[in-house]
């Protein structure tokens, strides 16, 4: 009975995974900068809350999202809000990418994944340099989008094994 | 092409508005709240302050707790790669303490003078005490750069506190929180900092450059022919946010033609565990007097003690290398005596050599006029057959031998 409590506890877990790790990466700031790697940066909670929302993932709650915003901009520095609206407005787009789409196909999602992506940093540019004030090289930004858009692919597939793993 | 514009709005209401089977809010919803949050965040509401302060002390001790395995994992990675430039390290170290500690007593009474100064131009005494506080977040944005510190309101520490390593200025707090504050760094876009480059004592800005260097700017053209790598920058004090004179770090030529130049900074931000914050507090002279003049005597007598130290380890110093003058001194005259008394002993000898050679010349010249003696002697004498001559042994006789022998020559 208590191997049975056990092993259901493991599934939960198990499935409550994608929400942990996007809490985690957000806390931890996890985009191997330590590595001292000239510009390289990826913004991995771009690829996990695109892909969770895209496949409509039972245990990825919006307003989860919506929180792991807020820290992520505490953690960074950012001003309040940022964050949450950029992860809500992947979770729009994601959802109306479901609602448009009767045939998946993983090479449109990852230009669809592009294009949401520039627009978010857009946003955030814009918001951040015009309304606060800020400095901002606009080549960090770009490089930024460019690894995020490279990496979702070897993410996807780690992500797609996950999934698979948790339906068997 | 109406059903497909009927299609799209739709598809865009449903995206917005269309809860899914366990979600409590719609993005809708999600997104006004973000909203309101970003123009809530940028007024400066009281609560907002307060409920800011909160979600950041939870959010920093979160942070600090979910890092500590790739900390870990970083930490011993440079402990290991530290390990092996250790002794190379060392020579360093060594070299620079010893200039270090010859610089130490100087720096002293220029500390103390400028502190003298400063009292007289100010109608305030500031007393600092750096307090050691440990980085509990460093996560490096590419957008922003900056730390979170353990210290906060409670530390006495202000937005604008200065932030040290070791004595390297760093940064400043840009946020204060009950126990925890975050720091701008130096290398970040938004940091400014006026600076005087040495030893030309050019006014100039550092701004930091989204990387590991920082940047000069608004200095005056045609100046900068005269810098090189030996320009050292530190604060000039201009503005009162820094105190004036904390190095922050060595000019660097980027473009020889553009004449660009950045600042390598001396701390590695990268490296950064602990740092002092500098909690300044400045206590304003009373105008009574009595108390004026106490805490100026106090004051007076404070820096004057030390002043008095500091000269009593000048004068030890100075007694100690006198009595190893004198030492060497007596030495000195110790042997110039020996020399003295040497010189006595050749002098005496060579006065007995030369009287020697002297008795000798005396003889050479008896045995010559032996010699022609025996030739002209005859000539010269006095007898029956010559009345001209002279009496043996007299000078007349000696002359007349000699004058004989350089006639016949």
């Amino acid at each position: 009975m208590s191997e049975l409590k056990s092993k259901s506890f493991l599934f939960k877990f198990y499935g409550w995974m994608p929400i942990i790790l996007l809490f985690i990466s957000v806390l931890n700031e996890f985009d191997l900068n330590y590595l001292n790697l000239k510009y390289f940066s990826f913004n991995f909670p771009f690829i996990l809350i695109f892909f969770f929302t895209l496949k409509d993932f039972k245990h990825f709650d919006y307003l989860l999202v919506f929180i792991a915003g807020l820290i992520n901009d505490t953690v960074v520095g950012l001003p309040l809000g940022i964050s949450s609206l950029s992860y809500t407005l992947i979770c729009i787009a994601t959802s109306y990418i479901r609602n448009i789409t009767i045939r998946p196909n993983p090479i449109k999602d990852w230009f669809y994944f592009l294009f949401i992506i520039c627009l978010i940093n857009s946003i955030n540019y814009s918001i951040l340099s015009l309304f606060f004030s800020y400095n901002l090289i606009l080549m960090n930004f770009v490089v930024n989008i460019f690894f995020t858009f490279i990496l979702y692919v070897v993410f996807v597939s780690i992500f797609k094994y996950y999934i698979k793993s948790l339906n068997d | 092409m109406a059903e497909s514009r009927d299609d799209f709005i739709i598809a865009i209401r449903s995206a917005f508005l269309k809860k899914s089977t366990k979600q409590k809010f719609s993005l809708l919803t999600l997104a006004l709240i973000s909203i309101l949050i970003i123009s809530f965040s940028s007024l400066d509401f009281k609560i907002i302050r307060y409920l800011k302060i909160g979600i950041n002390e939870f959010v920093y001790r979160s942070s600090f707790i979910v890092s500590i395995p790739e900390n870990f994992a970083k930490n011993s990675f440079l402990e290991i790669k530290s390990y092996t430039s250790f002794f190379d390290d060392y020579k360093k170290k060594k070299m620079e303490l010893v200039e270090l500690k010859s610089n130490f007593i100087s720096n002293e009474i220029i500390q103390f003078e400028n502190k003298e100064l400063k009292e007289l131009i100010n109608d305030y005494v500031s007393s600092s005490d750096k307090i050691l506080a440990k980085i509990i977040v460093d996560h490096e944005s590419p957008y922003l750069k900056s730390i979170i510190i353990n210290k906060g309101s409670k530390d006495n520490i202000r937005i604008g506190t200065p932030i040290y390593d070791q004595s390297y200025l760093v940064g400043r707090v840009i946020e204060v929180n009950y126990r925890t504050s975050r720091v701008l760094l130096l290398s970040d876009l938004n940091s400014n900092v006026p600076v005087t480059i040495a030893p030309q004592n050019i006014q100039a800005i550092v701004t930091g450059s989204g990387d590991y260097f920082g940047q000069i700017k608004y200095i005056k053209e045609k100046i900068d022919k005269e810098f090189g790598d030996k320009n050292i920058i530190y604060t000039s004090g201009t503005g009162a946010i820094f105190k004036s004179g904390v190095p922050i770090g060595k000019l660097r030529v980027k473009d020889d033609v553009f004449n660009t130049y950045y600042v390598e900074f001396f701390s590695d931000f990268s490296q950064l565990k602990y740092v002092f914050a500098e909690i300044e507090t400045r206590s304003p002279i009373k105008k009574t007097e009595e108390d004026s003049d106490k805490i100026i005597d106090q004051n007076t007598n404070l820096t004057m003690e030390t002043k008095l130290k500091i000269l009593e380890d000048e004068i030890k110093i100075f007694e100690e290398s006198n009595t190893k003058f004198k030492n060497e001194n007596e030495k000195l005259k110790n042997e110039i005596n020996d020399l003295n008394s040497n010189i006595s002993n050749m002098k005496s000898e060579i006065f007995f050599q030369k009287k020697k050679i002297d008795e000798f010349d005396i003889d050479k010249d008896e045995i010559i006029f032996l010699k022609l003696n025996l030739v002209h002697g005859h000539k010269c004498r006095k007898g029956f057959l010559n009345n001209k001559g002279f009496e043996i042994n007299t000078p007349e006789y000696r002359s007349c031998v000699l004058s004989k022998e350089i006639n016949n020559e």
